[in-house]
């Protein structure tokens, strides 16, 4: 894939590692019978590397911006709709012999 | 002019004709970022643990540096992209905020709870 998706997966990536990592930091404070208030500073600063990166592929891979103006140099080719009604049938393959695939 | 023309109704711009469907794909990029941001903003107050109001105020911090990253994005000129301002920064909050607390009370419970 591209690169956005690819920092995207890293960026989840890491911030599973920092949910792990608090759970067993969680279960460390259990033992020792402390309060939890906030997790510890490497967990903090994965985090933040974490969304770091998400936050960079969020802005990337969903797409590019496109312009609106109507004159501008990208929006020089104009593609007409797909839709049904600016299909025609009239042509020369209504000439050739229909091919028949039938399983019984 | 073949692409699928929509006259505005302000006649007081100068530019009285824009391109619908790139307006469509650039409103659809902005709710895809700021849905998947929403959803990892609310991961991280689960795991961080906030409780109560300082989750909505983070899930607000993230929003804002979410704008200002798409306004980078757009190179601080909107109206090559966009109709109006709003929509680059204003669009996609709320929809984003049932995401956010959806995933916060997930990672919270996944995490702290167990």
């Amino acid at each position: 894939m591209n690169l956005g998706f690819v920092v995207g997966v890293i960026g989840v990536l890491i911030l599973s590692h920092a949910a792990y990592s608090t759970i067993q930091y969680r279960g460390l404070l259990k033992i020792m019978e402390e309060e939890f208030s906030r997790p510890p500073m490497n967990v903090l600063l994965e985090l933040i590397v974490g969304l770091a990166l998400c936050m960079w592929a969020a802005l990337t891979f969903p797409g590019k911006f496109l312009s609106i103006h109507p004159d501008s140099d990208e929006n020089r080719t104009v593609s007409l709709p797909d839709s049904s009604e600016f299909m025609i049938f009239n042509h020369r393959g209504r000439l050739f012999p229909p091919q028949i695939d039938m399983k019984f | 002019m073949g692409s699928v023309e929509k006259r505005s109704k302000d006649v007081m711009s100068d530019i009285p004709t824009f391109s619908a469907e790139n307006l469509q794909n650039n409103l659809k990029v902005i709710q895809n970022s700021r849905t998947f941001l929403s959803i990892i903003a609310g991961v991280l107050a689960g795991i961080i643990g906030f409780n109560g109001l300082t989750g909505f105020v983070f899930y607000f911090v993230v929003m804002l540096i979410t704008s200002v990253g798409l306004m980078a994005k757009a190179g601080f000129s909107a109206d090559l992209y966009f109709d109006s301002l709003n929509r680059v920064l204003f669009d996609g909050f709320l929809g984003g905020l049932m995401s956010f607390v959806l995933f916060w009370t997930f990672a919270y419970d996944l995490v702290h709870i167990f």
